[in-house]
């Protein structure tokens, strides 16, 4: 199950930096968003499969969309100066940085012995992850709420034509 | 190796290194700014993942779910902002590409 997961998320990244159409690179982010929140329940984590699916899936990329058919941008615009080499050492960059992140990953005898250490844990419940938010994290939770209407505020004042 | 198949630790450690790599490789590759856009979330979700695992890791720990709670409020917020910017950089240049933004540079 881990790896169907695993390979729809990192397929559908693939997918995603491959695609020509701006809307379709937006349809396969869904895919990725989907195997990420597989990926959260195989972790033992409903709570956080949810949030992925109604918060990214939901929220997040529908926004995405709304703004790539409201501003027509469906291609990419031909290129004004190749910039061959910022293109190919950008590339070479994350390739050298992918074998590298990938080695020590599984490589590491510190990851190996977190991993085996593990015990069969209990599934996270929303009561709590509630317990938790309401005791201990209250007043991050409030701030949080401020952050959200500051940038509906931001939001507003940024698209309004004059304001 | 078979933890690359049944899903340990390294296995979501080596998903998410992976999964980062492509959201960079998207930012520094792509042009258009949606797509760049698109490819900072990725980098987001990778680091999610690599959070929640080793929240896991540790016995599924909840202060590890409350961090995550509080990561994907502040990256709707920047998904608002950073769409609204975009929207901001159309109106004035009529283009979503991120090469055009180069009036400091003329």
């Amino acid at each position: 199950m881990f790896i169907l997961f695993a390979l729809i998320t990192l397929l559908g990244a693939g997918a995603m930096i491959l695609q020509k159409n701006v809307i379709t690179a937006g349809l396969c982010m869904v895919l990725t968003f989907f195997g990420v929140a597989g990926l959260f329940l195989m972790l033992s984590n409903p709570v956080a499969a949810a949030l992925q699916l109604i918060v990214y899936s939901g929220a997040i990329m529908v926004l995405v969309l709304f703004v790539i058919m409201l501003l027509n941008s469906h291609e990419e615009e031909p290129a004004k100066s190749a910039r061959p080499i910022q293109r190919w050492g950008g590339l070479a960059l994350c390739l050298v940085l992918g074998f590298g992140a990938l080695r020590l990953a599984l490589k590491s005898p510190a990851a190996a012995a977190l991993g085996a250490q593990a015990t069969q844990a209990r599934a996270m419940t929303l009561e709590q992850v509630g317990q938790e938010l309401f005791s201990s994290h209250l007043l991050a939770f409030e701030v949080v709420g401020l952050l959200l209407l500051a940038t509906m505020v931001a939001a507003v004042a940024l698209t309004k034509k004059e304001l | 190796m078979e933890g690359l198949v049944t899903g340990n630790l390294q296995g979501y450690l080596a998903v998410g290194f992976l999964l980062f790599v492509v959201g960079l490789c998207t930012v520094l590759v792509r042009r258009t700014l949606l797509m760049q856009f698109m490819g900072i979330e990725l980098m987001l979700n990778a680091a999610n993942i690599v959070l929640l695992a080793f929240a896991r890791a540790r016995g599924n720990d909840v202060q590890g779910t409350i961090f995550y709670l509080f990561i994907i409020g502040v990256a709707a917020c920047e998904a608002a902002v950073g769409l609204a910017l975009v929207i901001a950089f159309h109106r004035h240049r009529q283009t979503t590409d991120a090469d055009r933004a180069d009036l400091l540079k003329q």
